[in-house]
Parts: C-alpha cells; structure tokens; sequence
C-alpha cells in the first residue's frame, strides 16, 4: 500500500484519454517530487489541460493510473482535491465579492479556513494593495485577478499546486514575484505542476521541464546545479518543433 | 458551515448585492402586500355589500301587506351569496359566477349579476390577489433570480475552482437549492403571513391556512427548484432562461387555458337554451292541473280524497289548489334537479378531465388547491346553489301549505292571508362551506405538487452526477 507521506506528490503512470474517437492522451508517464517545480510545455491540444483535469479528478481515464499524494482522484475526488490548489488558465472568481471574501469564502468550501491573518499574508504575498484587497473583483484587471487566484492557491497550504499557465496576464514584474512565491513553495516542500507556454518563466523557476507531445511526454530536461540551470537557445528549439509554434 | 450551506448563503450575498434582483424581488413583495389589502378591503365591501343588500330585500319581503300566498311565491326571494374568508386571497371563480339568486316557485333559477360582467375589462385578465401574484409573478421571479444559478458557474469557469476545493455535484446543487429554496419562500413569506394574520383574528380556521401555505411553499419551491436544476444541465445561463421561460408559458399561459378547450370539446354541456326546452318538455310530461282529463292529476285528486275520506274537492277541509300547488311543486323541483345533477356530474367530468393533466402543469394543481381552500371554487359555489335550492324548496312549499290550510277559513273571491304570515317564513341561512370536508379534492393537488417536488430531486441527482463532467 502507498504510503501517503513516502509517495510521489504526482504520480501519472501509462494515461491514457480520448474525448470521444479523438485521443488526447496516449500513455503518459510524469512524476513530480515534493519540493519540486515542474513546467510541462506543449503545443495547442498536446493534452496539457487534459492532464490537469485528470489530476483533478474531473475525467475519468481511459487507462492508466493517476495518483497524487497516493490518491486516485477519480476514485476519491474529494480526498485528491484536498491535497491539491489549483489556479485555471482562465481565472474567473465572484465578481460581486471582493479579493478578500473570494479567498475567505473558497478556504470555507475546501474546509481550510484560515483566518484573517493567513488571507491577508497571502494577498500580500502577491502584491495586492491594501485598498485592493477589499475591493470588488468586477474591478480588477485580468493580472489582479490572476493575483488573487493565486494567492488562493497559496492561502490552501497544501502539497500540490496545479498551474493552468499562471503567468498569463502578470506583468514582468508580477512574473518575477510569482516565481519568488512558487520558491518558497519549493522550499515548503510543495510539489508544483505548472502548465505553460512561458518558456522564460518555466527556464527561470522549474526544476524539470517536460515537453508534450501527441499525449505523451516527448523529451524531459533537468535544470543543472551547476552553470546556467536550462540552455535556453536548445530548449527553445526544441519547443519550436514540439509546439510547431514559435515560442 | 457545511458547503451546502456556505453554498446557499452565498447565493443569497450574491443577490443582497445584486441591485436588480433585490430591486425585482422588493417589487414583488410590495405587489403581494398591496394585492393582499386591496383584495381584504375588497372583500370586506362586497361582503358589507351584500349583508346591506340581503338586509333590504328581507325587510321588503316582510313589509309586503296581506296577500294571496300564491301571489308570494312568484313574489319570491332573493338570495346574495356570502363571501368565503378567505378569498381575498384567491378570488378563485367567484368573480365569474353569479352571486345573487332569485328564488321563486316553479323553478330554478341560476345565479347572477357576477363581478366580471359589473366590473371593468381588466378584471378579466385576471384579479390581482395574492394568488395570481404567487400563481403567476412569482414563478417569472424565481426564475429571473436563479436561470444563471449553475450555469453562470460554468461560463465563467468559477465551477472548476468550486469542484477543485473538494466540492461534489451534490454539495454544488443542494447548496443552490436551499438558497434559491429560502429566496423562494421569502417570496412568499408577506402572504404567508397575511394568511395567518387572518387565522389569528379567527376569519379563517388554522387548518386550512396551514394547508394553504404548506400548497403555496411547495409551488414556490416547485419554481426555485426547477430553475437551479435547469441551470444545471445546461451549458450557458442563456439556455436556461430560453428553457425556463418555455416552461413558464407551457405550463402557466398555454395549458391552464388549452385544456379546459379541451375537456369542454370533450364532454359539451348543454347550451342555456337547451336546457331550457328540454326542461319545458320534460315537465309537459307531468301533466296538467288543469285539465279535467289528466290522468296524474285524476290519481293525484283521487288519493287525496282518499286520504281525506271525502267523495269532492270542495269537501276537503284543505284548499285543494294549495295542495296540487305543493304536489306541482315536488314534481317540478325533481325535474329540476335531475336536471341540475347531470349538468353537475358533466362539469364534474371536465374538471377531473382538467385535473388530471395537472400532472403536467401544476398550475392546475395549485389553483384548484388554492380556490378550494379559499372556498371559491365550483363547489364551493355548487354548494350556495344546493343551499340556495334546498331553502328554495322549502320557502316555497311553507308558502303553499299556507295557501291550501289557511285560505279555506277565509274564503272569499279574493282570499288573501295575513301580512304577519311573512314574518314566519324562513329565511335563508347558509351554512359555510367547509373545504376540508371532502379531502379528495386536495389530496390529489397535494401529491400532484409533491410528486414535481420528488421528481425534481430526482432530477437534481441526475444533474449533480453530471457537473464532474462539465467542469471538463
């Protein structure tokens, strides 16, 4: 039996998925330790998003096996999620609520009520104003509202953060305090999953980067200790012709 | 908190702070007070009203001088029906049946002088209680307020973070539910409590007034309910409106109305003036007093003598005319009344025919529970008529056995009897109609409502099993 505290945070093992005739995933393999930050890369429709659902829980394999902290999320979606933070692609929260109730009212649902001290640290974390904080989203801009998405990720204090392309709407600014906080996740033992087309950022912060292709991972590269952590020019290269896409 | 509550709780922040919703919501509840006055006050005139009318036409009748009894039975009486209670809160049919009757010998005559005919055009399309309010408003509210309640959850992908917090379809769906189901029956609550306001001063009795709120809190969460669950197995808040508002219009505009078409082409009643030659025939059937010839009447006459151990009319200790006045009388009343039985059971007919696709729109459900209770429905004003009859047959039967057992004492060309006599005749004391009595007639609306209720909630399984997959 899988010991939840030994496991691999993630752990995907031959996924297969296909949305009806049409396969996304065909046997994918991908592990991510805790303390380790993971960028997984692809082209449109590589099964990147398809990957985070699984993970989630919110579809059903094919084959295979998904497992995070030792939890299937498919047979125990609630137990999976309650590992698990998340931050969509498309960041979407209540637009009648402000950035402070947002996060007081999801840490209630997931049952991780935090008090006002953790929410206020975590929106301070991502560089939220003061004023901000307890203004209505209806006015944020779409990168105040990544903020406070993820600072909900943050504020869940959990072992595994998923990133749906998470510095999508930051400025490069913001870009470099996010990569500041997903280091003091690392450095918390946080396993992260990130999903992403920023290739920079992804040189910058991760630890792995895997590349997705037609449903499975087509090259992984490990950031070296010593010297530049990824070559960026190679890895770019080899992106173009994963993605077909320039980067 | 539990999440389905922490769920409901913010469906209703969402609407405190949503200014058109509060604002639609408010205008509704202002709508059910101001109909719920209007219609006590309206109420209390019509009855005050009719009191003052049946108070003159009685001091008439006991005011007419000496007279032929006969003369009085034609002379007759009229009777003006008492307003139920309770319906100021549903007018029910009331406004479109008679409700004065005049009660004369011979015949049955129907009610009239109905509100819709006195009234203005308006009052046609619908008075404004709180009934129609909560019958018909209500659901376009609730509607209004909870279409967007799942759907908008997935448009703007914030049900993929929900579920993402460990929240399951069913948590998602019974939270939404008991948020829009407490908003419905806020909705609710000013004519809950004008319902019981009126049990407390004693108008009404608490049973009915409870049956009426727990009918109405099921419709309302009828309306809710449907409107979340809806909202959940589509994927746009837009979808779900186009739906709803199909719903709304089959339900309540199209079928209320097509089906009583229906079940009338079904099962025609006969037109007033058939009913009138076939009335006139068959009491030519009877026979006639009058002629020296008619076998009834020979037998008649001959029993009585019998009866009486006289060999001649002009024997009988009795006005024999009084007595063939109190036999005419029987014998047309029968007729009458046999007749009114059949038009009765065909009206009986197309209203089980009506109720029975009350499965498909429990509009009919909650309107026949909602006119019964209210004691404005067709029985209850079958019930004046039967009352009305019953003291009709009496009046006039008291009258003609005054005609046959005091006149020959008095004689004369022109025998008329004493003023003071009018005073003895009875007058008519109806005997309110209790909705409860026959339970059949709400326990079929009740199980109508009940079984939307469960089958929404069955509904609603269905829909919180699919929502894992919609978040994909």
């Amino acid at each position: 039996m899988t010991n939840i505290f030994t496991a691999p945070a993630i752990a995907i093992d031959g996924l297969h998925h296909s949305y009806g005739a049409n396969p996304v995933l065909r046997g994918l393999d991908l592990t991510v330790q805790r303390g380790e930050i993971y960028a997984l890369l692809g082209g449109n429709g590589a099964g990147k998003s398809t990957t985070l659902s699984a993970l989630l829980g919110f579809l059903r394999p094919c084959s295979g096996s998904v497992r995070v902290c030792g939890t299937d999320p498919v047979a125990d979606a609630r137990a999976a999620r309650s590992q698990m933070a998340y931050v969509p692609e498309n960041v979407s929260l209540y637009e009648h609520l402000t950035a402070r109730e947002n996060i007081g009212y999801f840490l209630a649902l997931a049952k991780a009520e935090r008090g006002g001290d953790a929410i206020e640290a975590a929106l301070s974390a991502v560089g939220l104003t003061q004023a901000a904080k307890d203004k209505r989203l209806s006015g944020f801009s779409k990168g105040m509202r990544q903020k406070v998405a993820i600072a909900l990720a943050l504020a869940r204090d959990v072992p595994v953060l998923l990133l749906d392309e998470p510095t999508s709407g930051l400025d490069p600014r913001a870009v470099l305090e996010f990569n500041r906080l997903l280091d003091a996740a690392r450095e918390r033992e946080v396993a992260v999953l990130m999903v992403t087309h920023d290739l920079v950022s992804a040189v910058d912060i991760a630890d792995r980067i895997g590349f997705l292709s037609e449903g499975k991972i087509e090259e992984e590269q490990t950031a070296s200790t010593a010297g530049p952590r990824f070559d960026l020019n190679a890895l770019h290269d080899r992106y173009t012709l994963v993605a077909g896409a320039p980067a | 908190m539990t999440a389905v509550k922490l769920i409901a709780r913010e469906e209703w922040r969402m609407l405190a702070r949503n200014r058109s919703g509060l604002i639609a919501t408010g205008l509704l509840v202002l709508l059910i007070l101001v109909a719920g006055f209007t219609s006590l006050e309206s109420r209390s005139a019509i009855e005050a009203d009719r009191t003052r009318y049946q108070a003159s036409v009685d001091e008439t009748f006991d005011a007419q001088p000496d007279r032929h009894p006969h003369r009085m039975v034609h002379y007759g009486q009229f009777l003006f029906r008492p307003i139920a209670p309770l319906a100021f809160f549903d007018a029910g049919v009331n406004s479109f049946t008679g409700n004065t009757i005049f009660l004369e010998g011979h015949r049955q005559n129907s009610a009239n002088f109905a509100e819709a005919r006195q009234s203005s055009l308006l009052l046609r399309f619908g008075q404004l209680t709180p009934a129609f309010i909560l019958q018909t408003l209500a659901p376009l509210l609730l509607i209004f307020l909870a279409f967007a309640s799942v759907a908008r959850e997935k448009e703007r992908a914030t049900l993929k973070l929900l579920l993402a917090q460990g929240i399951g379809g069913r948590s998602l769906i019974a939270g939404k539910m008991l948020g829009h189901g407490a908003i419905a029956l806020a909705v609710g609550l000013p004519a809950f409590a004008l319902l019981l306001g009126f049990a407390a001063t004693g108008a009404a009795d608490w049973a009915t007034v409870g049956v009426m709120i727990i009918a109405y809190a099921c419709w309302l969460l009828l309306w809710a309910f449907a409107s979340v669950i809806i909202s959940a197995l589509v994927a746009r808040p837009r979808d779900a409106l186009a739906i709803l508002m199909g719903l709304w219009m089959i339900t309540i505009i199209l079928l209320p109305r097509a089906l009583p078409e229906a079940a009338s082409a079904q099962n025609q009643l006969a037109t007033k003036i058939e009913t009138e030659i076939a009335l006139h025939r068959d009491l030519l059937k009877i026979g006639d007093s009058h002629d020296p010839d008619d076998p009834y009447f020979n037998d008649f006459r001959d029993e009585v003598l019998d009866r009486y151990g006289v060999r001649t009319v002009e024997e009988l200790p009795v006005q024999y005319a009084g007595l063939v006045a109190i036999e005419g009388e029987r014998l047309t009343t029968q007729i009458y009344a046999d007749a009114a039985q059949r038009q009765a059971a065909r009206e009986r007919e197309q209203n089980a025919f009506v109720h029975t696709f009350s499965v498909l729109s429990p509009l009919i459900a909650i309107r026949q529970l909602s006119m019964t209770l209210a004691g404005s429905d067709p029985a209850a004003h079958q019930d004046f008529l039967d009352q009305s009859e019953a003291f009709r047959y009496e009046f006039v039967q008291r009258l003609n056995r005054m005609q046959a057992e005091l006149l020959p004492e008095i004689g004369g060309e022109d025998p008329r009897i004493s003023a003071a006599y009018w005073q003895e005749v009875p007058r008519f004391s109806y005997s309110p109609f209790n909705p409860l009595a026959d339970r059949t007639r709400i326990i079929w609306p009740l199980l109508v409502l009940a079984g939307w209720l469960a089958a929404l909630c069955v509904l609603a399984l269905f829909a919180a099993r699919r929502i894992g997959g919609v978040a994909r």
